[in-house]
């Protein structure tokens, strides 16, 4: 692939005896959208958690082409500063704060977007004002795009965990992306909501020009949204391609073996 | 209407009444130091609540800052004779400093280093205070005037007031600051370190920020104090005192601004009240043993704090009300 966002290499990690992610390489084209599948406890998230440095991986390259067209490797940045290059992530379990409201959380996400000091912030300076007006207006058009525009300023804590998967994907548009990574957007969600979501993420795709990796369980939103898919278990590469291809996958199939396609887990 | 539900107009509202109280009702001396008292001390638990309240920091040690201002100050306006503003602004900005640097060291390690490093800092800082004679007095302590401003010769009222106008304009400071990008990242890094990471935030630099931010409100307050009272002494500045901030932000509601004025109110009007019933009248040590229990009882029933208990018996009634008629509903 020559023109890829995002190249991960012989990334490796273990905690004490257990190899959690073991010399995985694969690779993300520009504005595609790419599937890392895999059973429970494969390692999916850890490699979510390495390429964002969350975790240190023992081992390995990530590879990333920012904002401005550089090549850096990601794993040389502190993990607050992953965000700045152009790579937004959200979390399992969902991270948002929940006494805030959606507009607000959607704000924190364009932290990495605001030029102004604290000092011409808390003096609301008409330069401070211009930038706090542009990120609600751009927040509130990606609630828009998203249909979450009515629950704007709802309290995030009180909305249901379907909403706030949906919240915490918009926010990851705050920071004008190159990669969105997400984790299990689908899971909470029912089998509509599902189908919108499959929709929504290439129309996020189409509308805001990055690429999504997605981690996934529900086999129908993975093979319906997806351009190439890597499959892992037990941290190591089972299979690489098309959702076709990963279809017809022997290992693929047998890591499956027993298991339902909509087996979801929370 | 709308313009009265602005918090800007209502800190503003509120100092106007603060300043008008003792005026219209021609109160006693005691009654401006009471007031005054309570003006100085909400300065620096509103820098208190950024730090704990906003980043969820703990000091231990902001007696010591507030200590800091006021020799600073004290200084700068008797020994140097330089115009109280600037002594003013000195005494904000040193300790800013000092806080820097103390943060520097103590926010590198993860975990309550914080509130250690800073009870070690008014330790060492009360022996410095006690040493530094030429500067604050020794122990026998120091003396400073009334402010002079612009040739004025400020008196008691008018410093009361003064003191009740830079609290209204640090309440709109910090309440912008908190609806800003700066005080999201802070809330986001309380309640998410992982979300805020995510999002850009640096833990580090912003833990240091609201860190040093809160001690530079600490030099204003001892700032004001020394010159509404015109005397310290290095034992005010103790752990004491840092608890006070501490009680009087959680008390009044932590992460308000508000609650500062008001949980300060509360913990030196408290204690005057009860000691005139005959059962507390000589008992001594009463302020201290009801801050504690107030504190105990606060975490443990109230954690919201005293501000927000009208909000939250409102939406008690309201939503109480609107669940009925649903239920009448179906
Ligand atoms: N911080 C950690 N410390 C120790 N072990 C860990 C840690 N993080 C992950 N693991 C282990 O690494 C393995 C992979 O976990 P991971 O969360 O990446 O799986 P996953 O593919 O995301 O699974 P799921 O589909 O259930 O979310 C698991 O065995 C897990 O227990
Ligand atoms: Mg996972």
């Amino acid at each position: 692939m020559m023109n890829s966002v995002l190249k991960v290499e012989n990334l490796s990690i273990s905690f004490g005896g257990l190899k959690a992610v073991d010399d995985l390489s694969f690779e993300i084209g520009d504005k595609m959208i790419y599937g890392l599948i895999g059973p429970n406890g494969a390692g999916k998230t850890t490699v979510f958690n390495c390429i964002t440095k969350f975790y240190t991986p023992n081992s390995g390259k990530v590879t990333f082409k920012t904002n401005t067209g550089e090549q850096i490797n990601l794993l040389e940045h502190s993990v607050h500063q992953i965000i700045n290059y152009g790579l937004a992530r959200t979390f399992q379990n969902v991270e948002l704060i929940n006494d805030l409201s959606i507009i607000d959380n959607l704000l924190i996400g364009a932290h990495s977007q605001y030029k102004t000091s604290a000092l011409q912030q808390a003096f609301l300076t008409p330069r401070a004002r211009r930038e706090e007006k542009e990120h609600r207006g751009r927040a509130m058009d990606i609630l828009n795009q998203l249909g979450l525009a009515d629950k704007a300023n709802e309290i995030a804590g009180s909305q249901p965990y379907g909403v706030l998967k949906n919240v915490e994907l918009a926010r990851t548009l705050m920071s004008r992306p190159k990669l969105i990574i997400i984790d299990e957007p689908a899971a909470g969600l029912n089998e509509t909501e599902t189908e919108a979501l499959a929709e929504m993420i290439k129309k996020i795709r189409d509308y805001y020009h990055c690429a999504v990796l997605m981690v996934e369980h529900d086999m129908g939103l993975v093979m319906s949204t997806c351009e190439r898919i890597c499959a892992i278990n037990f941290g190591k590469k089972l299979a690489e391609g098309t959702p076709d291809e990963i279809k017809q996958n022997k290992e693929v199939q047998e890591a499956y073996l027993g298991k339902d396609d909509d087996d979801a887990e929370n | 209407m709308s313009i009265l539900n602005k918090k800007q107009i209502q800190y503003i509202i509120f100092g106007v009444i603060a300043v008008l109280l003792p005026i219209l009702t021609q109160a006693k001396g005691s009654t401006i130091t009471l007031l005054a008292s309570i003006g100085i001390t909400a300065i620096a638990t509103l820098g208190f609540n950024v730090l704990l309240g906003f980043s969820g920091q703990i000091s231990l040690g902001h007696g010591a800052f507030m200590g800091l201002g006021a020799y600073i100050s004290a200084y700068f306006v008797s020994q140097m004779e330089l115009p109280f503003f600037l002594s003013l602004a000195l005494a904000a900005i040193i300790p800013f400093l000092v806080g820097f640097i103390l943060g520097l060291i103590a926010l590198r390690l993860e975990g309550h280093y914080l509130a250690i490093a800073t009870l070690g800092f008014a330790v060492v800082i009360e022996e410095i205070f006690a040493e530094l004679s030429e500067f604050t007095g020794g122990w026998s302590g120091t003396k400073t005037t009334y402010p002079i401003i612009f040739g004025h010769k400020f008196d008691k009222l008018s410093v009361y007031i003064l003191i009740i106008i830079i609290l209204v304009i640090l309440m709109i400071l910090t309440y912008n600051f908190m609806k800003s990008a700066t005080g999201r990242a802070l809330v986001a890094m309380k309640k998410s370190e992982h979300a805020a990471q995510a999002m850009g935030v640096s833990l580090f630099k912003y833990k240091l920020l609201a860190f040093s931010i809160s001690t530079m409100y600490a030099g204003i307050a001892g700032s004001l104090y020394i010159h509404f009272f015109r005397f310290a002494e290095p034992k005010l500045w103790g752990i004491t005192l840092s608890l006070d901030l501490l009680a009087a932000a959680v008390i009044g509601g932590l992460g308000t601004i508000g609650g500062a004025v008001v949980g300060v109110a509360f913990l030196k009007v408290l204690p005057t009240v009860l000691q005139m019933l005959p059962v507390f009248g000589d008992f001594d040590g009463l302020a201290f043993v009801l801050t504690g229990v107030a504190i105990v009882v606060f975490v443990m029933f109230y954690p919201r704090g005293l501000i927000n208990i009208p909000n939250d018996l409102y939406h008690k009634f309201f939503k109480r009300k609107r669940a009925e008629n649903e239920e009448v509903k179906a």
